[in-house]
């Protein structure tokens, strides 16, 4: 598999060459595309941030934040898309993770003319960069970019030094971080996930040691005796959150349980629209 | 005293079905294209230059999407319906259909095995994947299909019920075994086999659609030339025998083809279902059980039913798409639970 | 024509069927008389070829049945079984007409025999009408006409093996069925024919079996074979074997 950067600016010259002049103008370098669908909750709440709202065309059914994206037209869910669907949209470009598919879907979107942007999914910051950069570029709003960026490595830099002092009083504490899905079985984030990312940033351990997002049972949450645990849901909030989770909770009496509702999509998403912050 | 209908009237009906199926799958979609355009892209297919402007969105759209699902509808469609005459025909009950005996997800489960096998050693090449796909779906709804009617046969008397029971407890296995390799799976590879639950003609494309044509002309030549006995075969295996047939080697043909037929399909369009139940029921209400005409009628209502649920569920919720297992289901389900109570009466 | 010789018939470690020593003649009704469990239908099977004999043989024209192909042997053996699980609707014609299917005579000839059969099984009004949608009693007669069919018109060389074929009929028919299986037989068929009723037997059959415990007790003329003592020993009943006052054959009237 190619790294991300190569496969982007393959999937750019390609995207150029095949443009046919039924569509939109024949694009140069300095055309940006106009119209925009976006496949992927995340990438579409960055697509918003970095400005490019009113570019959307249409969006798939993960992307639910903000509240003004359910006006637009849904091509589905991200992993079954309809090439003539998106194409009646008349859309310039797609942009989505490794999850968009049926893969046929996309190379005939591809001979039709439509740019697809495949970002990367790894749950890692240098990606996160690169990918906001490339949107960043996309759109036209570099600098709304590299300003997002900056922000954001302040608000990481303030994190770590507030977890340095917190540590010299106390030791990490044990994390569960929990993603639900509108209520449905939550699932575990475990090693080399987005969310153990976020637990690694916020100081706290990640005491599930598998790979990827699993359904625990509660009494394996309760044995792993997590002092926090922090629920993100797609679609709940505040206390409905709470409800959907099993009657019997997993925590101790010590635990604190915290909800952050706006970390979005349950798969290998690697973008956080803020960092979740707690008390320990 | 039931009318049937005469086979040729039968015959003009489901032809101009079929046609009509055909023409506005083509012609109609979430992009709107004027039908001129459609035809004038149609004709330019077939090799015929012809002029017109603006024709490269329609030659796209109509050439490379809709075309190649339409000839997969046409033959899933066909295969699927096909596929029921021949259980039907086997088990000697026309309630009998592949996905309900569990051949459907014997195929699935199949295809599972031959994408986390080829993930082992790096991904399936290319060029074979979708003969290699349909080919271990096929061995496994051989292998599901050979082991309920074992189970189903008693004292030369095949009973439904137990046939029905192991395709339940078949089903299950199939489909848990597959649940089993989604929840085990991170690899991207192994993402697709949620496509498998619910089969969905989106993402046509003429490679995929080449295994499943070839087996589509097989059956379509093969089975018709069994009519006859099949039809003997319906007053019983020992009466068959009397009249001449070959009733082993006519069972295991009956076998192989569903296997063959369900493999193919769902290896190409994931699980479709009710089609291989609903079709040739209604063909036996318009025109009776002789196999002479049920068979080719079947093949061509199958066709037709396909594309236009197809057509409902590309149109339905537009942009996006329902999976057209769902469609076919809702159609189904209830129309099974009808046959049921009347039955009873 | 159909000779079974010394066969004996097995199922699992029980014999259920031993010392069968039959010959059925071209032209002559024989008719298999027994009580229930006495192996009649065995005995049916193992002469169709359904059951494989454990030991002796079953030769049609002095060929080992085994020998025979499927279709061959359809063109000169027919058998017609006590019921028919047949649950589509057919047209009664259809199903008949899948008794023409060992041969290859063509359109015109087979809706001949078609409806011959039918009139033959006292059927042909029958005709037009859905299979699901008649009687017992009718449906029989149905499948008689496409056991003839798949004869027709029946003469030296071929066999008709039938099962009970008056089972469900109501008396009228009772005898026209049998009737139409004599004059089949008449045109030089060889017949062999289950049946309960004794005095049926006695009137249209040549021979008969006599079958007690999986084994021959008579085979023999009706006259000889229908004695009060024996129909003692094997049925258990008390009888009074009497002449039919206009036809002359034995008329057994129970006690």
């Amino acid at each position: 598999m190619m790294r991300p950067h190569a496969r982007l600016l393959l999937g750019l010259c390609a995207g150029l060459f095949f443009l046919p002049s039924a569509f939109a103008a024949q694009p140069s370098s300095a055309d940006l595309p106009q119209r925009w669908v976006s496949a992927g909750g995340a990438l579409t709440e960055w697509v918003v941030a970095l400005g490019g709202e009113s570019k959307l065309v249409g969006v798939d059914t993960t992307s639910l934040h903000p509240d003004s994206l359910k006006a637009l037209p849904k091509i589905g869910y991200q992993r079954q898309l309809s090439a003539e669907g998106i194409l009646s949209l008349r859309p310039n470009i797609l942009v989505g993770t490794e999850e968009m598919g049926p893969p046929p879907v996309l190379s005939q979107l591809r001979t039709a003319g439509v740019q697809v942007e495949v970002l990367s999914a790894e749950p890692d910051l240098p990606t996160l960069k690169s990918n906001l950069q490339q949107l960043g570029k996309l759109l036209g709003s570099e600098d709304k970019a590299s300003q997002l960026i900056a922000s954001y490595d302040q608000q990481l830099d303030d994190q770590h030094r507030w977890v340095e002092q917190a540590q010299q009083h106390q030791s990490a504490p044990g994390v569960l971080l929990l993603v639900g899905n509108g209520g449905s079985k939550p699932m575990v984030a475990g090693v080399g996930t987005a969310g153990d990312w976020l637990i690694k940033q916020a100081g706290g351990r990640n005491l599930a040691t598998h790979t990827g997002y699993k359904v625990f049972s509660v009494e394996a949450m309760a044995g792993l005796n997590p002092q926090v645990l922090v629920v993100a849901d797609r679609e709940l909030a505040g206390p409905a959150a709470l409800q959907a989770l099993p009657r019997c909770r997993p925590c101790s009496n010590r635990t604190r349980c915290w909800l952050r509702p706006r970390l979005a999509a349950k798969a290998d998403c690697w973008i956080w629209t803020r960092p979740c912050w707690w008390v320990v | 005293m039931r009318v049937f209908l005469q086979p040729r009237p039968l015959f003009i009906i489901l032809s101009v079905l079929c046609f009509l199926a055909f023409w506005l799958s083509l012609a109609l979609g979430p992009v709107s294209l004027p039908l001129v355009d459609t035809l004038r892209a149609a004709i330019r297919l077939t090799g015929i230059p012809i002029q017109g402007d603006n024709l490269e969105q329609a030659e796209l759209i109509v050439g490379q999407i809709r075309l190649p699902r339409t000839l997969l509808g046409l033959a899933v469609g066909a295969v699927l319906a096909l596929s029921g005459v021949a259980m039907q025909g086997l088990f000697r009950n026309p309630l009998a259909d592949p996905g309900l005996v569990g051949v459907s997800s014997g195929a699935a489960l199949g295809a599972a095995l031959a994408i986390v096998g080829g993930s082992f050693f790096g991904g399936l090449p290319d060029a074979f994947e979708p003969y290699l796909l349909s080919l271990c779906a096929g061995i496994g709804g051989l292998a599901v299909a050979a082991m309920v009617y074992r189970l189903g046969r008693h004292n030369g008397q095949t009973s439904v019920a137990t046939m029905l029971l192991a395709g339940i407890a078949l089903t299950a296995l199939a489909s848990s075994t597959i649940g089993l390799f989604t929840y085990l799976a991170d690899d991207a590879t192994l993402r697709t086999l949620t496509f498998w639950n619910l089969g969905s003609l989106n993402g046509a494309s003429y490679v995929r659609l080449w295994p499943l044509l070839l087996v589509c002309v097989v059956i379509i030549c093969w089975l018709p030339r069994r009519a006859k006995a099949l039809n003997a075969l319906l007053l019983g295996e020992s009466e068959a025998r009397h009249l001449g047939v070959e009733v082993e080697s006519l069972k295991r043909e009956l076998i192989f083809c569903t296997a063959l037929g369900v493999g193919a399909a769902v290896a190409a369009a994931g699980m479709i279902g009710f089609i291989g139940l609903i079709v040739p029921h209604l063909v036996r209400l318009l025109a009776g059980p002789d196999h002479r005409v049920l068979l080719p009628a079947s093949a061509l209502a199958g066709a037709s039913l396909l594309l236009f649920a197809d057509l409902f569920a590309r149109l339905v919720l537009a942009p996006a798409e329902l999976p057209i297992g769902i469609v076919t289901a809702f159609l189904g389900a209830p129309f099974f639970l009808y046959l049921l109570v009347r039955g009873r009466s | 024509m159909l000779q079974a010789e010394n066969v004996r018939i097995q199922r699992g470690t029980k014999t259920v069927l031993e010392k069968i020593d039959l010959d059925l003649r071209p032209g002559e009704m024989l008719g298999v008389l027994g009580p229930n469990g006495a192996g009649k239908s065995t005995l049916l099977g193992a002469l169709c070829g359904e059951l494989k004999p454990a030991s002796g043989e079953v030769r049609l024209d002095g060929r080992p049945l085994a020998h025979w192909s499927a279709a061959a042997r359809a063109q000169r053996l027919a058998v017609l079984p006590q019921s028919s699980t047949l649950s589509f609707s057919f047209r009664v014609e259809e199903v008949v007409a899948m008794g023409r299917m060992p041969h290859d005579s063509g359109h015109v000839r087979d809706a001949e025999v078609i409806h011959a059969a039918l009139q033959a099984a006292d059927a042909a009004h029958l005709m037009g009408r859905s299979y699901t949608a008649l009687s017992g009693g009718e449906r029989q007669r149905v499948h008689l006409a496409r056991v003839l069919a798949q004869l027709w018109p029946g003469g030296n060389g071929q066999t008709l093996l039938l099962d009970e074929p008056t089972s469900a009929l109501d008396p009228l028919h009772q005898h026209t069925t049998l009737q139409a299986v004599r004059e089949f037989a008449d045109r030089g068929a060889a017949v062999l024919v289950i049946l309960h009723d004794l005095n049926l037997a006695a009137r249209y059959c040549d021979r008969l079996l006599l079958l007690e415990g999986g084994r021959p007790f008579a085979l023999d003329s009706p006259d000889a074979v229908l004695q009060p003592d024996a129909l003692k020993t094997v049925f258990g009943l008390e009888v009074l074997v009497q002449r039919h006052p206009e036809r002359g054959h034995p008329l057994i009237i129970a006690r």
